[in-house]
């Protein structure tokens, strides 16, 4: 009897330790949902230009926030929404978003388009993998299934001079990139890739 | 599962929905009688509503009422009368809530009976509530313009201030224009649906105008208020897009629209009398009718809500969202009558039910709006509002949200910040339909 107890115990200290853990979460979960009005539902985008942010790792999500939230990085609207947010909020929300699968959107591209690509990304693989889908690092983001339309203006971010995007090395790739007609077939390669 | 485990597993899911794992509670969880929510009004609000009640509590059974089978968004509207969009791309039906278990009945509900919790529809038929959401959206008042009806607005005069056949009629009407005449659009004082939407219409009736070979024609904006959303952002694309073309008329030098002559096509102001080639006149407006005729709306024609809650200010176990609702940081910062406020007020009374349904307290809103508005190719901008409670009260977020930045010194840096808002604009549509009705 005692020995079920003792069990009992256990087991409700767990229960209450993990109820503990989600009412803490609950305001983050709040603010979370309001992301799904632009970022998709669990953070897969339906829509072209908006990034999926599912699945991104915590410290890649976590570092653009607050960059955008103290004028570090250009961002056309979000940085205008990360100023409502204290910096534990945008902690809450990297964790939130980076715990959830990432779900690439495979968007087909003709053989030329994608040949064109994959030539055009050579200078991206060193960071991103072949197909976007290996980052070497946890600051380095998901490329593969993103969506095209948003890669191709992320590359017009860092390709227009004056622009703060504090990653010396990707501007200084990004604009080693030729036309933008590389840029479009890179943003496609990337998009059409499933893993 | 006993009382306690319960509570706390919807509130973990009124905390996490929709990603909780929590979401497949075993359905003898929910041994109780079923709550019963009624959605009135299948727009941005209702349908964000009836599905995040949906996922926060499935055990709750849900019935959205809406009276037409597809949904027009009018949002990106004024873009299908320029020909930049297709009226399709706009619009959605009901499946998609249907298989997420959702009652959908498509009908009218005529009128609600806050004391005894129904809600009578046309078809004759009678739904019972716990909790009622009311999402309308709005209704005009053709008086206020004397010589304007509803009658003219289905035929030869749309407003097209609500998405779906009068926009295709007004876009028909623009085609027909002679090069040299005058696009007149009038508009109601504030609040009204939409605030920078008026001033957008103008910039793409412009477009057309300018790309059609009809470069001697104006747009001519009577406006019955003297100041508007974005202004400093519009009169700069205005002036680089469409030089003397567009002419804003305000409140005090006489814009605002008392009469029209339908046969003449010309608008009376106290000052102005203006003969149009197309006259869009977007009438006044006010909550729904059937919350007015409900008397839940104030002498203004607007309901008043618990700012955290959506609860209705004179109706206990009614919730109103949308359009139809005064709501914000009273009396500067009001929420804009947006899909995007719709949305997050939605979310906010599906949170403030569900935890009523379970007898838990309301967790804390939060409040977001984005407003994009195009004006040419390339060429967009937004606003967005951020309301958190602080100290138990709504608060305006004045460190955040705003405008986009109008001037930027540097040509390509402007020509980039703008591109990318008018490339967000239809990602943003994409992705807040499918958070509504997906």
């Amino acid at each position: 009897m005692k020995r079920y107890t003792l069990l009992a115990g256990f087991v409700l200290a767990a229960l209450g330790a993990a109820w503990a853990a989600h009412a803490a979460d609950a305001k983050i979960e709040a603010l979370a949902r309001s992301c799904n009005s632009c970022h998709g539902l669990n953070g897969v985008s339906v829509g072209a230009s908006m990034p999926s942010i599912g699945g991104l790792s915590e410290s890649y999500l976590y570092n653009v926030m607050l960059q955008w939230k103290h004028g570090e990085r250009y961002s056309a609207t979000m940085g205008r929404h990360f100023k409502g947010y204290s910096d534990e909020e945008l902690a809450g929300l990297a964790k939130h978003f980076s715990a959830l699968p990432w779900v690439p959107v495979v968007q087909s591209a003709d053989a030329r388009v994608l040949a064109h690509g994959k030539e055009a990304t050579e200078r991206c693989e060193t960071c991103h993998g072949a197909t976007g889908g290996q980052p070497d690092d946890k600051d380095t983001p998901m490329l593969n299934g993103q969506w095209a339309k948003y890669l191709e203006l992320e590359l017009m971010k860092y390709r227009t001079e004056g622009v703060d995007m504090p990653h010396k090395k990707m501007r200084k790739n990004a604009q080693k990139m030729g036309e933008d007609a590389d840029v479009a077939a890179a943003a496609k390669y990337y998009a059409a890739q499933p893993k | 599962m006993n009382r306690f485990d319960r509570r706390a597993f919807i509130k973990a899911a009124i905390a996490a929905a929709p990603a909780s794992a929590f979401l497949g509670l075993p359905q003898t969880a929910h041994a109780a009688a079923k709550a019963r929510v009624v959605v009135v009004g299948g727009g941005f609000g209702g349908a964000t509503a009836a599905k995040y009640i949906k996922l926060m509590d499935p055990s709750i059974d849900v019935t959205l009422v809406e009276r037409n089978a597809t949904y027009t968004s009018c949002p990106l509207s004024n873009e299908v009368i320029s020909g930049h969009g297709h009226i399709e791309e706009l619009q959605v039906g009901y499946d998609g809530l249907g298989k997420r278990g959702i009652n959908v009945v498509i009908d009218e509900a005529t009128s609600l009976d806050a004391a005894k919790k129904t809600v009578s529809l046309k078809s004759g038929k009678t739904l019972n509530y716990d909790a009622l959401v009311l999402s309308p959206g709005i209704d005009f008042n053709y008086t206020a313009v004397e010589g304007y009806s509803e009658a003219l607005a289905n035929t030869t005069h749309p407003h097209a201030w609500k998405a779906g056949p009068q926009t295709l009629a007004l876009k028909k009407k623009l085609e027909a224009m002679q090069d040299g005449e005058t696009f007149i659009i009038s508009v109601p004082p504030k609040p009204f649906r939409c605030p920078p939407g008026p001033y957008e219409r103008a910039a793409q009736m412009a477009n057309y105008l300018r790309d059609h070979g009809k470069k001697k024609s104006k747009v001519i904006i009577l406006d019955a208020n003297d100041s508007f959303s974005k202004k400093g952002l519009f009169e700069q694309a205005w002036k680089r897009q469409y030089p003397g073309m567009i002419e804003w008329v305000a409140g005090a030098e006489g814009g605002k629209v008392t009469r029209m002559d339908a046969k003449t096509n010309t608008a009376y102001t106290d000052f102005h009398e203006m003969k149009a080639g197309v006259l869009n006149v977007i009438p006044p407006h006010h909550a729904g009718n059937i919350a007015r005729n409900a008397g839940l709306a104030n002498a203004q024609g607007w309901c008043e809500v618990d700012m955290l809650t959506m609860e209705s200010a004179v109706a206990k176990d009614i919730w109103v969202v949308g359009d139809a609702t005064i709501h914000g940081d009273l009396p500067v910062y009001d929420a804009p009558k947006s899909a995007h406020a719709a949305s997050t007020q939605a979310k906010a009374a599906a949170g403030a039910i569900v935890a009523k349904l379970n007898g838990l307290p309301a967790p804390e809103p939060f409040f977001v709006n984005t407003c994009y508005s195009i004006t040419d190719e390339d060429w967009g901008f937004s606003v967005v509002h951020i309301y958190r409670v602080q100290g138990g009260k709504l608060v305006y977020i004045k460190e955040a949200g705003g405008i986009s930045p109008i001037n930027i010194p540097d040509e390509p840096q402007l020509k980039l910040q703008r591109k990318l808002e008018a490339e967000y604009a239809p990602g943003w549509l994409k992705n807040i339909m499918a958070d509504a009705f997906a």
